[in-house]
């Protein structure tokens, strides 16, 4: 499989079932992903988020081999919180030199991405950067300090009823496992994969600690029932970031450039606020359409895919990520894990890196998914690269329980 | 002892569903022009995308659609762990109205998707907020509800 600029956007696959097509529009230029880059992932007690963003940006850049004078358009997927009133891409055009920049965020990463890589193709901004850095502040209940009163929150707030993330992805696996029958053990295959490929990325948080079984799982202490300690990413410090150009640009850097083909975000509800029934609709939610108009736009179809990075942020989630993307049927996302495909060696190995459950979660870590399909793509990862992997994808969600979702497919020249 | 959970900013917008609730109803923005029932409340109906919306007591019958029993709490929720948090779907119809909260005299460990739910309220002491919880169909009635609030596990009661 090969893929040159003109040329990809005139194949017309067949259409998948019940998958409307699109057909592929002629490009005048080839967005390409020059460069990535990871901070150190973990307690990063003597850091700062700034700087752990500022480390990504420069480290990505370097990586691309392209220098900071050319960048024009930014994805800032933190606050600012430098200067009150300030947008994060009013502080980052003046923090980088009072640098020309356009905004390309919305649509969390893979979304974003999707959105940089048509800005790049028509002329609205030649290099974009995605970053994100976080340290010395929590995700998870461990976060929360004592008030000495009742705090009072937005009104239909779930910090009312002693909610937090872990507790709507666990409201959402037991109404799964309610509906289709899949047990906690089902689950919790996804840890157990996605931990062994951490034991094979040298930089991954967990992988020192070795491989687990399902029963270390089910064993592990609950956090929200039905989901145990081990049903949960991590909850760690760390930066990332992605540089994406044309290929073109991208050719004259350092690294082979990594082909965006397509990409797309969709949204179907609020931050954590509305749930309507039913949850698990056969015709899919966001992740199904993001999944549709992305696949629609590259030209490819779920059979061409290599390797693919998919949110993980609980054992439910990959599941769930599946069955929405149309790599399997509703209720069948657990058996599509159990017969290996998402493994290394299996058909589509799934976050090779060991993904949020077993590398890295660091506040926002929407982008490590398209970090590490980049490394596969460009054949970096040492014992867990996807031999000849040539097309990657990967998923974005979050927000209300799959209610927002970015896809992006990535191929090498 | 002082309740230290997080509470309601009260505004405008929403005060007639608080007032609601310290008067004894549960109220939710029901459609003037198609009749349907909206929530979480929004500022016009999700089915007709009309305004005219009107805020109506319902009839407090609702069912478990999910449930979470939670080990590690925020703040502090975490000195009554384990609690359940659940998903309650109202009896109203035909829009699901899907309402997340606590339960009160209900053994977490007695919760099942289906169970049979009737919202109770609870008034807190030294606040300007009374909240909702979803009791077992069958409990006690509030009036006589000080039976319950000795049960174990209760995240709601505030001894």
């Amino acid at each position: 499989m090969r893929y040159k600029f003109g040329s990809k956007c005139l194949i017309s696959p067949a259409p998948l079932a019940g998958i409307e097509r699109w057909k592929p529009v002629a490009r005048p230029r080839q967005a390409a992903i020059a460069g990535v880059y990871t901070t150190k992932q973990g307690k990063l007690p003597d850091r700062t988020s700034f700087s752990l963003q500022l480390e990504a940006i420069k480290g990505a850049l370097d990586d691309a081999g392209i220098p900071i004078e050319e960048v024009d358009g930014i994805i800032p997927m933190s606050m600012s919180d430098h200067l009150p009133g300030t947008t994060a891409h009013q502080f980052w055009a003046n923090q980088l030199g009072e640098r020309p920049l356009g905004l390309m965020e919305v649509g969390g990463a893979s979304g974003a991405l999707a959105k940089a890589a048509l800005a790049i193709e028509n002329g609205m901004c030649e290099v974009v950067v995605l970053f994100y850095g976080k340290a010395g502040s929590l995700v998870g209940p461990r976060g929360t300090a004592m008030p000495d009163r009742a705090p009072r929150v937005p009104d239909w707030s779930f910090y009312q009823s002693g909610a937090y993330m872990t507790t709507w992805y666990a409201l959402w696996a037991q109404r799964y496992m309610h509906e289709f029958g899949v047990t906690h053990a089902d689950l919790a295959e996804v840890a157990v994969f996605t931990r062994h490929h951490a034991t094979l990325n040298p930089d991954s948080i967990m992988g020192r600690k070795g491989d687990i079984t399902v029963e270390d799982v089910l064993n592990s202490r609950p956090i929200c029932e039905p989901l145990n300690l081990l049903d949960c990413s991590l909850d760690n410090d760390g930066g990332y970031a992605i540089v994406m150009t044309s290929v073109e640009r991208a050719r004259s850097g350092k690294k082979e450039p990594v082909l965006v083909l397509g990409g797309a975000e969709s949204t179907y509800t609020d931050f954590y606020v509305t749930i309507n029934d039913p949850w698990f609709p056969e015709e899919g939610k966001a992740v199904r359409r993001a999944t549709e108009r992305a696949f629609g736009i590259a030209g490819i179809q779920h059979d061409d895919i290599d390797v693919a990075g998919l949110y993980d942020c609980f054992t439910i989630t990959t599941i769930r990520d599946l069955e929405e993307m149309g790599f399997c049927k509703l209720g069948e996302g657990a058996d599509y894990v159990k017969e290996g495909h998402c493994s290394l060696g299996g058909k589509m190995p799934t976050n090779t890196d060991g993904g949020l459950l077993s590398n890295s979660h660091a506040g926002d870590p929407a982008g490590m998914h398209t970090i590490e399909v980049v490394r596969q793509l460009r054949g970096e990862c040492g014992e867990r690269q996807v031999p000849g992997a040539k097309l990657g994808v990967s998923l974005q969600q979050g927000w209300a329980v799959h209610g927002m979702a970015g896809v992006l497919v990535m191929a090498t020249e | 002892m002082t309740y230290l959970k997080p509470l309601p900013q009260i505004e405008p917008r929403n005060k007639e569903f608080w007032d609601g609730l310290a008067a004894g109803e549960f109220r939710v923005p029901k459609c003037d022009d198609c009749g349907h029932y909206n929530w979480v409340p929004y500022p016009a109906c999700r089915s007709c995308l009309s305004e005219n919306q009107t805020w109506t007591p319902v009839s407090r019958d609702a069912t478990v659609w999910s449930f979470s029993l939670v080990h590690r709490g925020p703040g502090a929720f975490n000195d009554d762990v384990p609690y359940a948090v659940v998903l309650a779907k109202l009896a109203e119809e035909p829009r699901s109205c899907i309402v997340l909260g606590n339960t009160v005299g209900i053994d977490p460990n007695d919760l099942y998707i289906g169970m049979p739910l009737r919202i109770v309220f609870e008034e807190i002491p030294g606040e300007d907020v009374t909240v909702f919880r979803f009791a077992a169909a069958d409990a006690a009635e509030p009036d006589d509800a000080d039976a319950a609030l000795n049960v174990e596990n209760q995240p709601a009661t505030v001894a």
